[in-house]
């Protein structure tokens, strides 16, 4: 998998796949590590971008099986994914790539870091 | 004839705030047990390898064979719990009785896997031990000139389940069964569906704190509308009541009238809040867990002596996440392993999949702001500086710990 396999995406959001290769990564650690070099206007863009569409890409998503098997599913999973993981950093951190006040996320140890979705 | 069991039935662990002053008192409380050194000595020998200590979920280990090894340097041992052909989950020291090498090799502080044909096998020289326990076969067994088998089966360590919680007691010989050391703990938080919840988030770090600077700042909800003015803005009418004291437990309940929640947050969670599988519950939660249910019930906050504290939310607090658990493990005095662990009922579709990991992450993200305060707070404590720590009312769990610990260190027949 290329990050441009990510971005194979369902026909009706085919127009998110810069955002997906961008962005998705099937593990929790990978996602991590992107958050970590996103800067504001990153955070900014892919919000600006997905927020107006998250709606429909989660009543899509509410048709798929929790571990879809069918490429363009498991890409827009990953991208709800990605984007569940980056909204905060926009919403609540004011483009903050870290949690503000807070412990190193970094020496956070998720136990399913490297499963894949 | 026996009293039926009604809500009524845990009055008598109940207490007002007056109540709670009166029996457990208003002035400092001394920071010398998280201070001195030498006291770990004794919380080793006196608590953590006397009383019972929750280690593992039946879920984590469905079937016949699935085994976890888990490290346990607050008792100097690392321990193996295991599902037998029957069933049944035991521990055991993960310690070969030829040599003592560990019977199952380890990474970390646990690990998990499956043990083929009911038997685990040292891999020095190939001692091979049932699941159960027994010695079954040894290597040139002849050579051995005598070799009593019988007696050289793994070392059993005291193991129970409460709602399928697996909790071990070092004890060789344990002053109560875990049913009787929970009290009216177990009543309390019984009857609660905890094994539907099979999806887990669990994170972990090495903490540079005494285990109990860790365990105090998840004990209260006063630090809620500052420590977490980022990840959980807008807190409003945050309440922390129902005091409940249980011998060497205690519990309370965390209510508000809810927050600035995020537009993408609102998205994801109307999700999980629109499903009757992820959403808030307030009909599972036990009797006598807001017992006058409450619509701004966030969740239950026990403390179970001496390191576990179960959050029991039933979908009511973080959207769809059912309940979650915090655990402190020594690694020696001023060091601390930290667990929490998310649990949801499992997701259905990707939808619910792609809310529950948002929801796991601002989760996540309000224990990196719990954890932001730690390892300052014991250097601070280390420093001499103060002696004292002045506790309100809402960090009565903390004074209870407190004073339970001191009862135990002096040895006080629980
Ligand atoms: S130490 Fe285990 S077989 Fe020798
Ligand atoms: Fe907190």
């Amino acid at each position: 998998m290329t990050t441009a396999d990510y971005a194979i995406l369902p026909e009706a959001f085919a127009d998110l796949a810069p955002l997906a290769a961008r962005w998705s990564r099937p593990t929790e650690n990978e996602r991590n590590a992107l958050r970590f070099a996103a800067r504001a206007p990153d955070f900014a863009a892919f919000h600006d971008a997905m927020a107006p569409r998250l709606d429909a890409l989660l009543a899509y998503l509410a048709q798929c099986p929790a571990e879809p098997v069918e490429t363009p599913q498991r890409n827009a999973l990953m991208l709800a994914c990605a984007y569940a993981e980056a909204a905060p950093h926009h919403e609540l951190y004011a483009g903050n790539s870290e949690v503000p006040f807070s412990f190193d996320a970094r020496r956070f140890v998720p136990d399913h870091g490297d499963e894949a979705l | 004839m026996p009293m039926p069991q009604t809500a009524a039935s845990l009055d008598h662990i109940r207490r007002t705030i007056p109540q709670i002053r009166e029996e457990l008192g208003t002035g400092p409380v001394s920071v010398n047990a998280i201070r001195d050194p030498a006291i770990y000595a004794l919380e080793q020998e006196r608590i953590f390898k006397k009383v019972w200590l929750k280690v593992a979920t039946a879920w984590e280990l469905p079937d016949a064979g699935d085994y976890k090894v888990k490290e346990l340097p607050v008792a100097d041992t690392s321990i193996l719990i295991v599902r037998g052909k029957d069933g049944r989950i035991r521990a055991f020291h993960n310690v070969c009785t030829h040599r003592g090498n560990k019977v199952v090799p380890n990474k970390g502080f646990e690990t998990y896997g499956r043990a083929r044909a009911g038997v685990v096998t040292c891999r020095f020289h190939g001692w091979v031990f049932g699941t159960d326990g027994p010695l079954k076969s040894v290597p040139m067994e002849d050579a051995f000139g005598q070799l009593d088998k019988g007696c050289l089966g793994l070392r059993e360590i005291a193991c129970d389940e409460w709602e399928g919680f697996v909790f071990i007691n070092f004890d060789p010989a344990p002053a109560q069964t875990l049913a009787a050391y929970l009290g009216d703990f177990g009543t309390l938080f019984g009857g609660y569906p905890y094994r539907e919840s099979t999806t887990a988030f669990r994170y972990s770090t090495v903490l540079k704190c005494n285990w109990k600077v860790a365990l105090y700042a998840f004990s209260e909800g006063y630090h809620v509308p500052t420590i977490h003015a980022g990840s959980l803005p807008g807190f409003r009418g945050i309440e922390h009541s129902d005091f409940k004291l249980i011998g060497p437990h205690a519990s309370s309940t965390i209510f508000g009238a809810g927050m600035d929640t995020a537009p993408s947050t609102q998205t994801f969670a109307g999700v999980l809040h629109g499903s009757d599988n992820h959403g808030p519950r307030p009909d599972l939660l036990p009797a006598d867990i807001n017992p006058a249910r409450r619509g701004d019930f966030q969740f239950e906050i026990p403390n179970i002596f001496p390191n576990l504290l179960i959050h029991l939310a039933s979908g009511c607090g973080y959207p769809g996440l059912s309940y979650f658990t915090h655990q402190f493990w020594p690694l020696d005095h001023g060091t601390t392993l930290w667990e929490g662990i998310n649990y949801f009922r499992p997701a259905r579709n990707a939808a619910e999949r792609a809310a529950q990991m948002h929801v796991n992450a601002l989760h996540r993200n309000a224990w990196l702001e719990d954890t932001a305060t730690m390892e300052d707070t014991f250097t601070g404590i280390m420093s001499g500086a103060i002696d004292d720590m002045q506790l309100m009312d809402q960090e009565f769990l903390i004074r209870h710990a407190a004073l339970t610990l001191d009862s135990y260190l002096a040895g006080a027949k629980q």
